[in-house]
């Protein structure tokens, strides 16, 4: 069998097993979870966003190694370097849907909970700033057209993956609106037992589903740099032959 | 517990509802944007023999 069938049946496999859990979390998020005493049903947003929020400071550092390994390689072995530059800007593609959705479902959350769609707070305000940069990052990937961009994008990757340790500390750090960590936030912090498989179950199907997501965009942007060495290498035999 | 509440009036089953398929619908219509290019570049690389072709033909 060829290896490019199996790697396929591998992402097909893994396609459906991950969108099995999720349906599966989903409905235990939804319907098998009881109710939380303060909130009511809005808590239930809870099973999305903190699992989305916490891949979406996950893929960041996916992005800061491939960007270092970039970096390191584009002097040294230029053709690692362009896989490199795969797995950057495929992580970096994952981290703003996640972080787009974290933002939107934490909004959604805000106005029902807080009666306010947004505030200026430290934790909104870092994972804003996280999200601006990625997509910054992005923009500067399309847009810019000098030959320095990958190494300017890797760069500013860099930066980026400063502000994760930022977003993840502020609420430890500073007075925020953001409720206090629910895991690791000291003696009265944790989910109730009856909540725990709802999320988790949750957590591993996002992390399944965000991981094949990184796979197949990085195996398209692989396929283009395919494309786009043999366009190169098509002009070049032309300019050639046209000087023959 | 039945879902039908998450259909109801209140600004919580509204908002609710607005999370868990906007979620699907960001990731979904990633996931097949993906898939639009992959199909697409699949075709530019079986495409580029023939664009060769005629490329030394017109030389």
């Amino acid at each position: 069998m060829k290896r490019s069938r199996i790697l396929g049946l591998v992402g097909i496999v893994w396609l459906l097993a991950s969108l099995g859990v999720i349906a599966y979390a989903t409905r235990l998020g939804l319907i098998l979870a009881p109710v939380d005493a303060l909130q009511g049903n809005i808590f239930r947003i809870i099973y999305y966003h903190v699992p989305t929020s916490m891949l979406s400071l996950l893929f960041p550092y996916v992005n800061l190694v491939a960007s270092l390994f970039y970096l390191y390689w584009r002097q040294r072995d230029p053709l690692k370097a362009l896989t490199a530059d795969a797995v950057a800007i495929s992580s970096a593609e994952v981290t703003v849907v996640y972080a787009t959705i974290c933002l939107w479902t934490g909004m959604l959350w805000g106005r029902v909970a807080w009666g306010i769609w947004w505030t200026w707070d430290a934790r909104l305000t870092s994972m804003l700033l996280l999200w601006l940069l990625y997509v910054s990052y992005l923009m500067l990937r399309r847009l810019s057209s000098t030959g320095q961009t990958h190494t300017l994008a890797a760069v500013l990757s860099v930066f980026a993956g400063i502000d994760v340790p930022i977003v993840y500390m502020s609420i430890r750090w500073w007075r925020t609106q953001h409720p206090a960590p629910v895991f690791g936030g000291g003696g009265d912090s944790g989910l109730d037992p009856s909540m725990r498989p709802a999320f988790w179950f949750n957590v591993l199907g996002w992390a399944m589903w965000g991981i094949f997501l990184l796979v197949f965009r990085y195996m398209l942007e692989r396929r283009r740099q395919e494309s786009e060495q043999d366009a190169a290498l098509q002009a070049i035999e032309a300019s050639l032959e046209i000087a023959q | 517990m039945k879902l039908s509440w998450i259909f109801g009036p209140s600004m919580e089953a509204h908002h609710l509802l607005y999370a868990y398929v906007t979620v699907w619908l960001i990731q979904g219509g990633y996931a097949a944007w993906i898939a639009l290019q992959w199909a697409r570049t699949g075709k530019e690389l079986q495409s580029d023999p023939a664009d060769s072709s005629q490329f030394d033909e017109d030389s």
